[in-house]
């Protein structure tokens, strides 16, 4: 090969990959998953991904990371003429996000068969529900004697500098501080109020993200924070001392899934994936071993780990949900308040 | 013309020539996006339509009058400050010492021990000064074991912590700098100075250093706009309370979506960060070169 051929090559590669190009595939057998890393994707992998989709020929191409910049990415993907993502793993707060930007594909739900159980109330036509919890609180019962029972005990003085928070879930934290304040998940003023309040009687310790979080509960550092329920009761079986409990304001509902960005080249593939997501049998290990709750009632988890997950009818009854289209539109709002008056100050 | 300068006038042409493809690529992938960026600092946000295709200076308005950014500015800029003058103070002997080790070998081992670091990504540094610096971390422990505190103190999410990390980062960059220039400063002038009756370290201040002082300037300036643009070190050490520059742009950009102010404040940055260098840089420059 010329020198010149040679260099004529690789320009064309090059650009080719960095205008993002790649061979239409839409009759392929690969499927690119965005998804969080850590735990969350080795269980996906596990119970999911590795026995339902390679062995059967499938490859899956993941790109892992936190939640925002996958948002980002599909957001500035919807001006490209090609997608490179064909399965989002978002929480249903994010999904709507995207649905309201005209970013995400409407779902046929006759090619999700393993939908057909799915509780209805929980069914988008843009994301797949795939396991939900509630945020309740988590605390260490060897520290904490008298009963936890209500979202409002975090604001007891006497635990002052012994309760955490997390920064990626200051949304959570700001809905919580809403219905102390006044029953509701959008009061904003009120979130406002009560958390100012908050800082000032107990000092909060703020902490970035879960894995932090459960190190400060290990250490004794703090001895009581708002988690979702399946990520306390994962901390209590890796042998973290704690404790959930649904409060009694009511918890707040939190559902994570999937869905299938607009210009996806392998749609094929990614109707498979989201089906494979909800299969049950793959299901009921999934949950038994992260813990959350299944929105399919096809998905039986056994024992006692299925009782624990298991929401009652009065839990249910009280659980608070939010409002989609607010929560997208003031969310920026929020976050710049979290970030210049409550952690700044 | 002569044969002899139309053959220089071709060589010119040709060396352009050659030149000219990474100069559209440099364009093309360097400069259009920053055009882009400046393009959608003007443009106001929506939380649905994400950008509606305006043009206003109110980004820059809110960003300038807003003193939790100003405070945010104030603090990168004396971060930056801070950790360049103290890696300035600890990479100049270093790499003097480097220059002047005369065995070969030595030298490169040393080069490559200075350079080792950077084979590390910047994030993988920040996790394990997390573990050094931690309540139950390894500088506390070791306190407590000479008998220096008795509770853990809080090292890791301070504006101390932050310095630490990134004067670690930075170290590397100003040594290669450093020692390149001290390199070509002949040993002759310091024998010389020697010879006067200058000791070691007034030969060092007085013969050396202003010798060396366009690279202590390019080292300087390296590090300082590193530190101003840094992301993982404030995030990881510094934690969700301490707000630098880098992870407030990328936090207006990715988790709050809101691009046109996130691109103000890039722009702002880069303005700051390019205005401080060459300031400092002329300022040095008159008074040394």
């Amino acid at each position: 090969m010329k020198r010149r051929h040679f260099i004529g090559a690789g320009l064309a590669v090059a650009g080719a990959g960095a205008l993002g190009m790649r061979p239409a595939y839409s009759q392929s057998k690969q499927i690119v998953v965005m998804n969080w890393g850590g735990d969350w994707n080795d269980r996906t992998v596990k119970h999911i991904e590795t026995p339902l989709l390679e062995k059967n020929g499938w490859t899956i191409v993941r790109e892992l990371g936190e939640q925002p910049p996958r948002l980002t990415k599909i957001i500035a993907e919807k001006r490209l003429p090609r997608g490179t993502v064909d399965i989002v793993h978002l929480g249903e707060a994010e999904a709507y996000t995207l649905f309201s930007q005209d970013a995400l594909e409407t779902l046929d739900y006759s090619k999700i068969p393993n939908a057909a159980t799915m509780v209805p109330s929980m069914k988008r036509s843009y994301f797949v529900p795939w396991l939900y919890s509630a945020w309740e609180l988590v605390y260490n019962p060897e520290k904490i004697k008298d009963p936890i029972t209500a979202y409002a005990d975090m604001w007891n003085p006497k635990y002052a500098g012994k309760i955490g928070v997390m920064d990626s879930n200051y949304g959570n934290a700001m809905q919580t501080a809403s219905i102390v304040a006044s029953g509701k998940m959008d009061d904003f003023a009120g979130a406002k109020k009560m958390l100012l309040e908050w800082k000032k009687a107990v000092q909060p310790k703020i902490y970035p993200s879960h894995q932090q979080a459960q190190a400060a509960i290990k250490s004794d550092e703090i001895w009581m924070m708002a988690n979702y329920r399946a990520r306390g009761l994962q901390w209590a079986k890796d042998g973290t001392k704690c404790q959930v409990v649904y409060p009694k304001e009511g918890g707040i509902y939190q559902v994570f899934g999937a869905v299938m960005p607009k210009r996806v080249i392998n749609k094929e593939g990614a109707y498979t994936y989201l089906n494979a997501l909800l299969d049950p049998k793959a299901m009921a290990g999934l949950c038994a071993d992260n813990y959350y709750t299944p929105p399919t009632t096809a998905v039986v988890v056994p024992g006692d780990v299925g009782k624990m997950i298991a929401f009652t009818d009065k839990q249910k009854s009280t659980l608070h949900y939010a409002n989609q289209e607010y929560w997208a539109k003031n969310i920026t709002a929020w976050l710049d308040w979290w970030k210049k008056d409550f952690l700044s100050t | 013309m002569t044969a002899g300068s139309n053959g220089r006038e071709t060589r010119r042409w040709g060396g352009a020539t050659l030149v000219l493809p990474a100069l559209v690529l440099v364009a093309v992938f360097l400069m259009a996006p920053l055009g882009l960026i400046l393009r959608y600092s003007f443009d106001k946000y929506d939380p649905i339509k994400l950008m509606l295709g305006v043009f206003s200076p109110d980004n820059y308005i809110q960003a300038v009058s807003d003193p939790f950014y100003q405070n945010v500015l104030g603090l990168t800029a004396k971060i930056a400050a801070l950790s360049t003058v103290i890696v300035m103070l600890l990479a100049f002997p270093v790499a003097y010492f480097i220059s002047r080790v005369e065995s070969q070998r030595v030298r490169g081992w040393l080069m490559i021990l200075t350079v080792l670091p950077l084979l590390l990504g910047n994030a993988v540094r920040s996790a394990a000064w997390m573990v050094v610096m931690g309540t139950k971390g390894v500088a506390n422990a070791l306190m407590i074991n000479v008998g220096l505190i008795s509770e853990p103190i809080k090292i890791l999410y301070t504006p101390t912590a932050v310095v630490i990390a990134l004067v670690s980062v930075l170290l590397p960059f100003a040594i290669i700098t450093l020692q390149s220039v001290i390199d070509s400063i002949p040993t002759s002038l310091e024998e010389a100075g020697q010879s006067l009756g200058h000791s070691p370290l007034r030969t060092v201040l007085g013969v050396v250093l202003p010798l060396a002082t366009p690279g202590v300037v390019a080292a300087a300036a390296i590090c300082f706009a590193l530190a101003m643009n840094a992301y993982a070190t404030p995030v990881l050490i510094g934690g969700p309370t301490m707000q630098t520059m880098g992870p407030v742009v990328y936090g207006q950009i990715a988790k709050a979506n809101n691009w046109p102010f996130g691109s103000t404040l890039a722009c702002i940055l880069m303005a700051v960060t390019l205005i401080l260098t060459v300031l400092s840089t002329r300022y040095l420059g008159r008074k040394y070169f």
